[in-house]
């Protein structure tokens, strides 16, 4: 792993709670949404992440120790530069495929002919947990950013 | 003796080249809420190495090939700057700016300490 390289995984987290954080504000905003292009109610959206190759400790140790232990035999070395990837990334955003919710409302001009109007299926509570998760997950990754900028520094320190 | 070595050559083309890293990020915060902007940027190592192959130290050869970087989402007004990117990117290059800086003042001070050396 390069110098920066835990930076990098990181930063792919910012970067993947903020479309989290967006999704569910375009949720949110679009509660009472009865018109989409597609037809119909908004769906809701997910966010589907997806973890960015091996990073486990273990294997980014073998790889780097190499075959002199016997560890499983994988080949490796600490001078070259280790592809421990790492991270997560946003696989896709997919919609919810939840039967909208039914509301009597004859007086809306979406009104079926029966009075009722279909509404996206979206629990604001829901969304506001979500979105405190997305935003402490991206504050608790700020912060390893700032650690692992610190871990940089007193490397340089070690100059002095 | 010499008192620029190959070190110091290379420790000023790498500062010249994250100042430059530093203007183009500078310039894509500067441009975040410009409508059909397109984020610019350069491979650090990859402009690195190719400067390290010539031999002149200033001139055309040493100008970075910024280009667009893709593989980032555009909003709907067309610009694609993202403000997760620049920041790590501003941070990334502060510390390896401080790097260079730190191992130009380590090489001088080899030097400095020759010199009080013989003063005394």
């Amino acid at each position: 792993m390069n110098l920066f390289g835990v930076m990098d995984v990181s930063a792919s987290a910012l970067k993947a709670e903020r479309v989290r954080a967006e999704v569910v504000a375009s949720n949110m905003a679009n509660a009472e949404t009865t018109r989409t292009a597609e037809g119909g109610p908004y769906q809701r959206r997910h966010v589907v992440f997806e973890a960015e190759g091996d990073s486990s400790f273990q294997s980014s140790f073998v790889s780097h120790l190499g075959t002199n232990l016997g560890l499983n035999g994988l080949g490796g070395s600490v001078t070259a530069a280790n592809a421990v990837s790492g991270g997560v990334a946003v696989t896709g955003v997919i919609s919810d495929a939840s039967a909208p919710l039914r509301r009597y409302d004859p007086q809306h001009p979406d009104a079926g002919p029966d009075g009722y109007v279909a509404y996206p299926d979206i629990n604001p509570l829901t969304e506001m947990v979500d979105l405190m998760g997305a935003t402490r997950s991206y504050g608790m990754n700020t912060s390893a950013v700032q650690a692992e900028k610190n871990m940089v520094s007193s490397s340089l320190d070690i100059l002095k | 003796m010499q008192v620029s070595t190959s070190l110091s050559d290379a420790l000023e083309r790498y500062l010249d080249l994250t100042s430059e890293q530093m203007k183009v990020t500078a310039s894509n915060m500067a441009n975040v809420d410009t409508p059909g902007y397109k984020t610019q940027g350069f491979d650090f190592e990859a402009e690195f190495a190719r400067q390290m192959q010539s031999t002149v130290l200033s001139g055309d050869a040493n100008v970075a090939q910024v280009q667009d970087v893709d593989g980032l989402v555009s909003r709907p007004d067309g610009n694609n700057v993202s403000m997760d990117r620049e920041s790590m990117q501003l941070a990334k290059t502060q510390l390896q700016f401080r790097l260079g800086v730190e191992l130009l003042k380590h090489e001088y001070s080899g030097v400095m300490s020759a010199i009080h050396a013989e003063a005394k």
